[in-house]
C-alpha cells in the first residue's frame, strides 16, 4: 500500500486542517520515521501543495 | 381534553427527535427521512432509545451528515458529535475507514459518561475482512472497552474489563455487532440479533478516555485502525437480551430501507 510522504513541518501545518468539510488531516509517523498522510486525504483535498506530495510504500508503525 | 403535539412532527408524521436530527444534518431525502423516522419510532417502542447516549446512523453520505448523534444532534463535543480524522471515505453506504490513519472521536469519556456495570457498544460493519483491527472503544490498561470484529477469525466483546474476554468464532464480519455488559459479571456478545458469546469476567473500571470509532483510543493514541465500513454505531447503557435482539431488528430495517443491508 502506498501513502504520501511529507516533512515534519508540512505535517505540523496540516494538524487541525480539514481536507473536506468536517474531516481533518491526520499526519502520522510510519515505522521508518517518515511522516505520512493517506491517499484518501490527498485525493479528497483541494490544497495544491498537498496534491504534489510524493508517494511512499507504507510501513505501519 | 387537550393535546400537546409538536406541529412539525405532526405535519410530517415523524417523531420529533428524528425531525431534529434530519434538520441538523440538512437531510431532506425522502428515503433517508423514512428510514430515520421508522428507526426512532421503533427504538422508542422497543425500549432501546432510552438506553442510548449516542446513536450514529451514518446517513446522508458526507462527513457533515455522518457526524451527528441522533440522540442529541447538537454540533458540539458535549453532544457527542463525531469529529472525523484521517482518510475516511464517506458515501451513501456509510463511513469507510482506511485502516491507516482514520478514527472518529465521539467525545464520550467512559469515566465521566458511562456506567461501569451497564454499558454497550455497537457497530454495523459492511466489510468482510480478517485483520487485527478494532472498530470502537478505548483502553487504559488494565481497563478495556472494545469491539474487535473478526480478528484472527474471532470477534471480541469487551466492556470495562481486562482478560477472559467474551469471544466467538467469526468468518464473516459483515453484520451488526453489540458488546453488552448487563451486570458486574455478565458481558454478552451479539451478532445480528443472536447472542454468540458470554463472559463472567468482573468489571474493573472505566477508562478516562474518549471512545473512538474506526480504531480504539489506546491511552490517547489511536490504534488498530479498521477497514470495516460503518453503517451504524451506538454507545449506551446495557440492554436486556430482548432489547439487544430488538435493536438489531430496528437497525436492519433501517439498512434495508436504505438498500445497504448486509
Amino acid at each position: 500500500m502506498q501513502v504520501h510522504q511529507l516533512t515534519y513541518e508540512e505535517a505540523q501545518s496540516l494538524v487541525g486542517v480539514q481536507f473536506m468539510p468536517d474531516n481533518y488531516f491526520n499526519p502520522i509517523m510510519d515505522a521508518d520515521g517518515n511522516w505520512i498522510i493517506s491517499i484518501e486525504e490527498v485525493e479528497q483535498c483541494s490544497i495544491d501543495w498537498v496534491k504534489e506530495l510524493p508517494l511512499l510504500n507504507y510501513n505501519p508503525a | 381534553m387537550s393535546f400537546l403535539v409538536n406541529p412539525y412532527s405532526y405535519a410530517t408524521g415523524c417523531d420529533a427527535d428524528a425531525v431534529a436530527f434530519l434538520a441538523a444534518a440538512g437531510i431532506t431525502d425522502a428515503t433517508i427521512t423514512s428510514a430515520i423516522c421508522t428507526l426512532v419510532i421503533s427504538m422508542k417502542a422497543n425500549g432501546t432509545w432510552a438506553k442510548m447516549n449516542a446513536i450514529y446512523p451514518m446517513v446522508g453520505g458526507t462527513a457533515t451528515t455522518h457526524k451527528f448523534n441522533l440522540k442529541n444532534p447538537a454540533d458540539t463535543n458535549a453532544a457527542f458529535r463525531l469529529t472525523f480524522v484521517g482518510g475516511w471515505t464517506h458515501s451513501a453506504n456509510g463511513a469507510l475507514p482506511n485502516g491507516t490513519n482514520t478514527y472518529a472521536n465521539t467525545f464520550f469519556n467512559s469515566l465521566t459518561n458511562a456506567i461501569q456495570n451497564s454499558h454497550h457498544l455497537s457497530y454495523y460493519s459492511r466489510t468482510n475482512v480478517n485483520l487485527i483491527q478494532a472498530e470502537i472503544g478505548n483502553q487504559i490498561l488494565p481497563v478495556q472497552n472494545l469491539l474487535q470484529i473478526r480478528t484472527s477469525n474471532l470477534s471480541y466483546y469487551i466492556i470495562n474489563q481486562n482478560a477472559s474476554y467474551a469471544n466467538a468464532a467469526d468468518t464473516d464480519s459483515r453484520a451488526f455487532y453489540i458488546a453488552n455488559r448487563t451486570s458486574s459479571n455478565v458481558v454478552n456478545g451479539w451478532k445480528n440479533g443472536v447472542k454468540v458469546a458470554t463472559s463472567t469476567t468482573v468489571s474493573n473500571g472505566r477508562p478516562n478516555l474518549n471512545i473512538y470509532i474506526g480504531a480504539y483510543n489506546n491511552n490517547s493514541v489511536s490504534s488498530a485502525y479498521s477497514t470495516k465500513q460503518c453503517a451504524f454505531a451506538s454507545i449506551g447503557t446495557g440492554m436486556t437480551d430482548g432489547e439487544a435482539a430488538a435493536l438489531y431488528t430496528a437497525v436492519q430495517a433501517m439498512q434495508t430501507t436504505l438498500s445497504r443491508q448486509v
